[in-house]
């Protein structure tokens, strides 16, 4: 699964710390997430979705291999 | 860190020394007689420092093991249980090298070692783990 966390998060301007705090996460997750290193939780996925004010399927996409 | 001194002490010490005998009530055990310590389902003696060593060992290794992180969120969760699942194969693989190359009462101390090292290996793998993710923290931004 690939995400495009890092755009949303330069088109709204706010660091990896402060989207961490916002959604009540650690920052390592947060950079595992960008890194797609960690695939996180359908309740994480809304929460991020949240934030941005955007759909989940708008900043979560599957890859072929899925 | 208490049963890990105590633990040290009594291994240097062959288990004689420090000598807590109290009456201890063995579950299971030899079958009576006139020559058996300890047999079963009879009141007996015996020193209680190397069940109290290994005691305050497992429970402050469990302590360590299980409390929360700071920040504990559902990827560091993810940490702990991968580094559980792994200490538990790297634990048992010594274990069967330990069976097939060590003998006699090296291979007993091989099993008062092992009793412990899962929690050992579980600590460093998943504080290990961590400070990896900390350190490529710092490439970001």
């Amino acid at each position: 699964m690939k995400n495009n966390i890092r755009v949303e998060r330069a088109i709204k301007n706010i660091t990896q710390a402060k989207l961490a705090k916002i959604i009540g996460v650690s920052r390592q997750t947060i950079n595992a997430m960008e890194l797609n290193k960690y695939v996180p939780s359908t309740v994480l996925a809304l929460k991020i979705a949240q934030t941005f004010e955007k759909r989940v399927d708008d900043i979560f996409f599957l890859e072929d291999d899925d | 860190m208490i049963g890990f001194v105590l633990g040290i002490v009594l291994l240097t010490n062959q288990f004689e020394y420090p000598n807590w005998e109290i009456n201890v009530f063995p579950l299971i055990g030899d079958k009576p007689g006139i020559l058996t310590k300890n047999a079963s389902l009879i009141w007996s003696k015996n020193n209680i420092a190397d069940e109290l060593a290994s005691i305050l060992l497992i429970v402050g290794g469990l302590l360590v093991v299980f409390s929360k992180a700071k920040d504990e969120d559902e990827y560091i969760s993810k940490i702990r249980t991968e580094s559980l699942i792994w200490a538990t194969y790297v634990n048992y693989g010594i274990l069967i090298l330990a069976v097939i190359f060590v003998y006699d009462m090296s291979f007993f101390n091989v099993l008062i070692y092992n009793m412990f090292t899962i929690l050992f290996f579980f600590i460093i793998r998943f504080h290990y783990v961590l400070y990896k993710t900390k350190k490529s923290l710092s490439y970001e931004e």
